[in-house]
């Protein structure tokens, strides 16, 4: 008897607390990819939604490798729920990898919306965030990739790549944006997709059987938010001066003029920032030193990079390059958009809370008038595989 | 004549009467007695002899032509007739009886049952009219399989010797390897129908000699009519009967059964089989290879690591896959994800189903490759490969995934050294595949925190199972998880030795300055 008890108990246990969701993999739609934007009746919602078929090896199919499902409604979760209706199987978002918001939805504010993307069990918190820039989100979900079948991924793979090669995007996932919204002394920036032009359309499988001449998809400058609405665009310059304020840039390349026509490439290969602050009478400013690594990656012309004046030309070029890099980005979002961006507030609400308490609730035009002072220093590394031109003829 | 005659059927016939169990004084009261025991056996030779110049002495040789070695009978009638003229009326019996003790091994006794068991042995037995006690010559016949390869338990450095079906030979094949005066070898009889012989080996010392008392105590305690195995002595004497995981080593190699010895460990021979058990056994001790000592200590412990991760790999893969592909999926990298989606497409079963359906497959299939003749052996393998591997997946009736886990299961169930402890694993995995099925990974590890208490509440002969990691043993793991190097493990492992705890020397010096010479 007693025995029977305490079996009996342990199985009502274990199933009382168990996992009861259980759903097979082909039971679910994966949902990659996620637009979000706003209409007149309030929201229309575009799922990229993997077709499983397409992908197999086994079956051929002339199948795409994603379905588009779009929505429109008063309410995201019902929109949501109201793809399920049309579609077989339950939509999973678990796997969700980018969500683009339109440019329209984002100049509205994503407030709303970014609470039920933290809300809702199924989502993760790694995927990012993008805007479609001049489009719609649906237009950017629609277009086929080439190289990675499935354009959520491709959009997700070449964001990281692009902010670590190329530094004009940030890779933003949900708890940074949310932390940046929130935040008094931090406005968030997303990176803006663009469709790219080109004669074909994108959305046939046709796209995939050819070589040049479609459209496709590229990450452009980044969006500048203030609270939750998108106010403006950095451009690719003031992109890359804002990824080196935040020290955003892991390896990138850079090229100066040394005389009228000729240049040398630099190899960015580490860069990191340190932002004091210090108050004179009442008004706080700032400097943003910043540190980078870099090696020679190409010369033209007859350079000679061995003398040891032309190194300190060599390295003032790119300090001067970089320096107007930053000074753009600060000056767009200073005298243009009135964003804090780069979380400059943050800096001084850790080292002056008194003072931060004063003139958080006007920083917005505290921040239009803050005197920032730029020290770039960059190391030379290496000059590459070889040391002057290989043209330079030895003088006899 | 000279060569003794036989005696005619009705001079045998006399009675006479003597008390139940033991032997007459008149040799062919004792004989009917004999003959009436074992009753129209035509394997038992009674022949009745007299020297023909000494009417007086009669006396009687049985055997078991069966099981008695006849080259021994030949030359035993060759020295009984030497021995003729020596022999006078009134010491038949006891010239005899000197005479074969100072060559042969000879047992003497007056019972009636010790003698059938002499005779039941493959011993000549020896009756002497007037005398009421035998002998018996040791003329057992030990024909049977030379000692090969094992077959089971193979491996690529190391001796290759494998215990046989002989109990005698098995105890000498490990007595040469310990040639020491402390290894104490004892026999007990069990089965009351197959009186099997049980011979218990261990060194003094170095076994505890409670546990060797508990061992002997447990075996006598047997109550069966049969032994065939010993298994037959492993279920009758285990700790925790229910229990699928084995406590008790069995090995078919003499060297590891000379390791286990020297471990403080007690072997018990059983006659008739080549598979010797060692006990107390505690868990790691199924994931050793006597080929363990055989190789670098590094190369040894990464196989070891190997061997604990094939033990993991075996219980949960089947049901990690299916928890996780049913359950949680938001644990599953999108990539992989994808790929596990694009091969379940249009695949009917429910992952589990197909899980099981698979897993028993391989079940069958392993069953079959051992019973069946071995002839066949390579259609079996390529219906098998084909039929599951290519066409199953090739129909879109399974996954290829699950092909692949069902594989990796089977392949690393059989990295593990013991058999019994693999078929232990092998059997579990099904209890965590229908829990994964169930409740996801909840269930697994569930059924892992079961696993976990239950391998901590077994015992083999009063050791707790997973000893030297629980209870801890300090030092004792120098030799579980990891083999240490030879002269590092000092003492003997696992706190099951007896008073004899050191195996190196104490005054070893690892920085032997010796070994620095150079010689050019």
């Amino acid at each position: 008897m007693k025995l029977n008890g305490i079996i009996g108990l342990s199985i009502t246990l274990l199933i009382l607390s168990g996992c009861w969701n259980s759903r097979e993999i082909n039971e679910l739609s994966i949902s990659i990819a996620i637009g979000i934007d706003k209409t007149e009746r309030g929201y229309r919602i575009t799922h990229q939604i993997l077709n499983p078929k397409a992908i197999s090896t086994k079956i051929y199919t002339n199948e795409t490798p994603i379905i588009l499902f779009s929505e429109e409604g008063e309410n995201v979760f019902s929109i949501i729920r109201q793809n399920t209706a049309e579609f077989p199987r339950k939509i999973y978002n678990s796997h969700v990898r980018m969500v683009v918001f339109g440019e329209d939805m984002a100049r509205n504010g994503i407030q709303d919306v970014l609470d039920f993307l933290l809300r809702d069990h199924e989502f993760r918190t790694d995927f990012y965030f993008a805007i479609a820039k001049g489009t719609t989100a649906s237009e950017v979900l629609s277009i086929l990739t080439p190289l990675e079948f499935i354009p959520g991924i491709r959009l997700y793979n070449s964001l990281e790549n692009s902010e670590s090669y190329l530094g004009i995007t940030q890779s933003v996932d949900i708890l940074d944006l949310v932390q940046c919204i929130i935040s008094d002394g931090k406005n968030p920036a997303l990176p803006g997709i663009e469709i790219t032009t080109g004669e074909k359309g994108s959305d046939t499988l046709d796209v995939l059987t050819t070589v040049s001449g479609k459209k496709g998809l590229k990450y452009i400058d980044m969006g500048v938010f203030k609270d939750d609405k998108l106010i403006g665009w950095l451009s690719e310059d003031e992109s890359k001066g804002f990824n080196y304020i935040v020290g955003n840039v892991k390896n990138n390349i850079e090229y100066t003029h040394y005389n009228e026509k000729d240049q040398i490439t630099y190899e960015i290969i580490d860069s990191a920032k340190k932002i004091t602050t210090s108050v004179v009478n009442q008004k706080p400013s700032l400097l943003v030193e910043i540190r980078v690594k870099a090696n020679i990656g190409a010369v033209d012309g007859y350079f000679d990079i061995m003398k040891k004046e032309n190194e300190s030309m060599v390295v003032n070029l790119l300090e001067n390059r970089l320096q107007e890099f930053c000074e753009s980005a600060l000056r767009k979002a200073q005298t243009e958009l009135h964003s804090d961006i780069f979380g400059f507030g943050e800096v001084i609400h850790v080292k002056y809370p008194k003072l931060w308490k004063e003139i958080k609730s006007n920083w917005s035009v505290e921040f239009s008038r803050l005197p920032v002072e730029f020290d770039v220093t960059v190391e030379l590394n290496k000059t590459g595989e070889i040391s002057k031109s290989v043209f330079t003829k030895e003088e006899s | 004549m000279k060569t003794p005659r036989k005696i005619t059927q009705a001079k045998k016939r006399q009675q006479a009467s003597f008390p139940e169990s033991n032997l007459g004084s008149d040799l062919f009261a004792n004989l009917t007695r004999i003959k009436t025991d074992f009753g129209q056996n035509n394997d038992l030779v009674v022949n009745v002899l007299q020297w023909d110049d000494n009417p007086a002495c009669i006396y009687a040789v049985l055997y078991l032509i069966s099981f008695t070695n006849k080259d021994t009978i030949n030359s035993l009638s060759d020295e009984i007739d030497s021995l003729k003229n020596k022999v006078s009326t009134k010491e038949t019996y006891s010239t005899l009886r000197d005479f074969f003790s100072g060559i042969r091994v000879c047992k003497e006794g007056s019972k009636l049952m010790d003698l059938y068991a002499e005779l039941l042995s493959g011993n000549m037995v020896f009756l002497v009219n007037g005398s009421e006690r035998y002998f018996s010559v040791l003329a057992e016949n030990t024909e049977g399989r030379a000692v090969e390869e094992p077959s089971a338990q193979t491996v690529i450095r190391g001796p290759k010797d494998g215990f046989t079906e002989n109990l005698n030979q098995n105890i000498f094949l490990v007595r040469k390897r310990i040639k020491n005066t402390s290894l104490k070898l004892e026999n007990l009889s069990v089965g009351k129908l197959t009186k099997t012989a049980i011979s218990l080996m261990y060194i003094k010392g170095i076994a505890k000699e409670s546990i060797i008392q508990e061992i002997r105590d447990r075996i006598n305690r047997i109550e069966i009519d049969s032994i065939l195995e010993g298994a037959y002595i492993e279920e009758w004497i285990k700790d925790d009967r229910y229990s699928i995981f084995p406590v008790f080593l069995s090995s078919e190699k003499p060297d590891s059964v000379a390791a286990a010895l020297t471990e403080g460990k007690v072997a018990i021979f059983t006659d008739g089989t080549p598979y010797v058990l060692s006990a107390p056994a505690v868990m790691v001790d199924f994931f050793h290879s006597s080929e363990d000592y055989y190789h670098h200590f590094i190369i040894s412990s990464l196989m070891r690591i190997l061997r604990y991760m094939a033990f993991f790999i075996t219980l949960l893969t089947p049901a990690l896959y299916i928890g996780i592909t049913t359950f949680h999926h938001e644990m599953i990298p999108t990539q992989l994800l994808i790929s596990i989606a694009a091969q379940r497409e249009g695949v009917p079963f429910s992952t589990f189903l197909e899980g099981l359906i698979l897993e028993v497959t391989f079940e069958v299939l392993r069953e079959a490759g051992v019973r069946m003749p071995r002839a066949i052996g390579p259609a079996i393998s390529i219906v098998g490969a084909l039929v599951l591997g290519q066409a199953a997946v090739d129909a879109g009736i399974f996954s290829a995934a699950i092909v692949i886990v069902v594989s990796i299961t089977a392949i690393s169930s059989f990295s593990i050294p013991n058999y019994e402890m693999s078929n232990a694993i092998r059997t579990a995995r099904f209890v965590f595949m229908v829990l994964a099925g169930l409740i996801g990974l909840y269930g697994i590890f569930v059924g892992l925190i079961v696993l976990t208490l239950h391998l901590c509440k077994i015992k083999s002969i009063g050791i707790p199972y997973m000893t030297p990691i629980a209870p801890h043993i300090k030092g004792g793991n120098k030799d579980t998880f990891f083999r240490f190097p030879l002269w590092s493990m000092k003492k003997r492992p696992y706190g099951i030795h007896g008073i004899d705890e050191r195996r190196v020397a104490d005054e070893y010096d690892k920085q032997d300055k010796t070994k620095d010479q150079e010689f050019r």
